[in-house]
């Protein structure tokens, strides 16, 4: 089956874990042994019992309510299946919630309509955090609407919060659905609760089955881009191998390889130890070329010679996401590689608004326009023309510090 | 079990161990000789063109199956695998956990430093465990092994950063993504040996191999690839319980995963 992948995403205790944990009970996709666990240490711990312990294995999780690493589970809902991505909901654990939700084509967002809780800062910026790294579908679901009476006065405050937060951030709210649910008494899952006569709307799992079958936007130009890996032995030459980013590479096919400026064409393909005559996109394949590369081809990527949007940079322009404090000096990796760069930022933006700060303000969490001097060059290009080699991950000494999308390449 | 789409799993595969390899310089991999490890080791031939190109240790305590011991030999030879085999002690007042877990590990501690391997490949997937479905595609652990799971490194967009601690090694997850019955689509698929245990004879099968001191076989009448895959698709029962050391005291898994067991 296709498996959709679906991040979580809102502030920590809104309820992200006990929504899979629910997901999982009433779809019957876990088995009986994992709910008896669960069970088990939650009245250990002298608890009601919580189905965020199915996601939540870790001991230190259970004692301390609150997830700390990400992981995944699945679950079959009709003619559709998804894999839910758990993230800590917790500011200081970003960095674990970003390493889950980049493998997410949704996202799913998770606003507490209980009065203590309601939209946070965190809701916010793990919304604008998702539309960076690319994903831009989107569900709201309005939890624990048990604590607050089933009220849709309080749904329909939040929505109309929210609403205009996405608008301000780019977002047509319009397109995003809302729902209300209690992902503890599973509410509104996969069933309309009696609870809510007045939401018209349909039960999660529908919108999560409509969202899928919706077709996603193509995110590349179609260009063919290998980015290799490196090379490996095979008879008496030495092979590139990689992986298809976009488009098709053909045996016969003139192509010239960045940064390292070489031109050559391909005299044979392989993909899964199968000799072929073409590999399409996300194909492993191993290269042969009619000229051998010589030195280090790791991070390098096979372009098709004709192709012009296909240049070497230094210079790159781009939005940040600030997980730590950055300045002067950083680390980029980029596509397996790792080069030295030098930050100077433009201009802060207040994540939980959209709107510009002050250049004092505090970086962390916050998102900034900079420009990246790099030591080397790089085959560097708009996120919008290509999403592999339009993205960046930065570390500051050894401390993840962010990530970034690129917006320009070359001098400005 | 959701049965998912194995040409993409076996593309995540490839890309992984591939990576591991231009990566790091002296890769190794784990064999138990079971469906996983075997798994693992048919796709790096896809990845390599017919060749694996690393070692694959056997830690041996001795008490294997029968059957095991000649899968290896017969699998060793038709793939032309670089065997490493490594023994491993096992005490008669230890059982289940402490025994795969404390000899099985100093025996790969001892091998690992003998060689210097700085990365080893070890076919864990996500839906075996709560704790291994916390684990990164590539996953530091320090010179006495520890994992570090309080402070995992972050990993996204094919960077599997994991700065290497210059006494320690990395572990290399590249079936993470698989779920027990994508082992059974893939074998069935690829055609790939199978060590006999797994099918049933007088109504017993094993579902996941240890030694014979810790696993039970379970119920079944699965003879075959396609039995098997029958069987997984119907069932409620957890693959592992048939192990004894997971159903021993609460979080042995995260104790044991912590202190670098595989
Ligand atoms: N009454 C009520 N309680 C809920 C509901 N959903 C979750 N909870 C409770 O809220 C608490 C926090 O839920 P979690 O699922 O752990 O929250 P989380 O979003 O995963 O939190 P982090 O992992 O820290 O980000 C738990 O005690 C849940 O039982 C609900 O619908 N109704
Ligand atoms: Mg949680």
């Amino acid at each position: 089956m296709i498996i959709n992948r679906v991040t979580l995403l809102g502030h920590k205790d809104h309820g992200k874990s006990t929504l899979i944990g629910s997901m999982l009970i009433t779809t019957r996709s876990v088995s009986e042994e994992r709910i008896a666990e669960a069970k088990s240490q939650s009245k250990k711990l002298g608890r009601k019992f919580e189905p965020g312990f199915i996601l939540d294995s870790f001991s230190e999780e259970r004692k301390g309510g609150l997830t700390i690493d990400t992981s995944r589970a699945q679950v079959k809902y009709r003619d559709s299946a998804f894999e839910f991505i758990d993230v800590p909901g917790h500011e200081e654990l970003i960095k674990n919630m970003i390493s889950g939700a980049s493998y997410a084509k949704f996202a799913l967002l998770i606003v507490s309509a209980n009065k203590d809780e309601g939209i946070r800062p965190q809701t916010k910026r793990h919304i604008y955090l998702s539309r960076m790294l690319g994903i831009d579908k989107l569900i709201v679901a309005v939890n624990k609407m048990d604590t607050v009476g089933y009220s849709k006065d309080r749904f329909e405050r939040i929505r109309k919060e929210l609403s205009e937060f996405l608008e301000k951030i780019g977002v047509e709210s319009r397109s995003v659905h809302f729902v209300p649910i209690s992902a503890y008494g599973s509410e509104n899952l996969s069933k309309k609760s009696p609870n809510m006569h007045w939401y018209k709307g349909k039960p999660l799992l529908e919108l999560m089955r409509e969202m899928a079958k919706k077709k996603a936007g193509d995110s590349s130009d179609g260009n063919m881009r290998v980015i290799l890996q490196g090379s490996m032995p095979h008879e008496q030459d030495s092979l590139l191998i990689g992986s298809v980013a976009s488009g098709t590479i053909k045996v016969g096919g003139k192509i010239k390889v960045l940064p390292i400026n070489f031109n050559s064409k391909v005299a044979a393909l392989f993909v899964k130890g199968v000799k072929k005559k073409t590999a399409n996109v996300s194909e492993n394949v191993a290269i042969k070329l009619a000229r051998q590369v010589t030195g280090d081809s790791k991070g390098s990527v096979v372009y098709d010679a004709a192709f012009k949007g296909a240049k070497n940079t230094r210079n790159i322009g781009a939005l940040v996401f600030i997980v730590k404090k950055i300045k002067g000096q950083v680390r980029i990796k980029f596509n397996g590689i790792e080069l030295s760069g030098k930050v100077s930022i433009n201009k802060l933006i207040d994540t939980t608004t959209g709107f510009e700060i002050g250049p004092r303000s505090a970086q962390q969490l916050n998102a900034a326009i900079v420009d990246i001097k790099l030591d080397r060059d790089i085959p560097a290009e708009p996120f919008t023309s290509s999403r592999e080699l339009g993205r960046f991950v930065i570390y500051q000494g050894d401390k993840f510090s962010g990530i970034g999308i690129i917006n320009s390449v070359g001098k400005r | 079990m959701i049965k998912q789409d194995i040409n993409e799993l076996e593309e995540r595969s490839i890309f992984v161990i591939r990576e591991a390899k231009s990566k790091f310089k002296n890769v190794a991999a784990l064999w138990s000789m079971g469906k996983d490890s075997t798994t693992m080791l048919a796709i790096a031939r896809k990845a390599f063109l017919g060749k694996v190109p690393f070692p694959v240790i056997h830690i041996d305590n001795g008490i294997d199956f029968p059957e095991t011991y000649k899968f290896r030999e017969d699998l060793a030879r038709k793939w032309k695998l670089d065997l490493m085999v490594v023994d491993s002690e096992v005490k008669p007042d230890l059982s289940g956990a402490a025994c795969c877990g404390a000899n099985k590990s100093i025996a790969l501690k001892k091998v690992m430093e003998k060689y210097g391997f700085d990365a080893l490949i070890v076919s864990i997937r996500r839906d075996e465990h709560g704790i291994r479905a916390k684990e990164r595609y590539v996953s530091p652990r320090d010179r006495n092994f520890k994992w570090n799971y309080k402070n995992q490194p972050a990993e996204m967009w094919n960077d599997y950063s994991s700065s290497l601690d210059s006494k320690g090694h990395v572990r290399i997850h590249p079936l993470l993504d698989f779920n027990e019955i994508d082992i059974w689509q893939y074998i069935k698929k690829n055609k790939v040996p199978i060590n006999p245990l797994y099918f049933s004879r007088n109504g017993l099968r094993y579902r996941s191999l240890g030694c014979t001191h810790c696993t039970t076989a379970i119920k079944s009448g699965a003879r075959n690839v396609d039995d098997i895959i029958k069987e997984l698709e119907t069932t409620g029962i957890e693959e592992r319980s048939g192990r004894d050391q997971d159903k021993e005291k609460e979080y042995v898994m995260q104790k044991l995963r912590a202190l670098g067991y595989m």
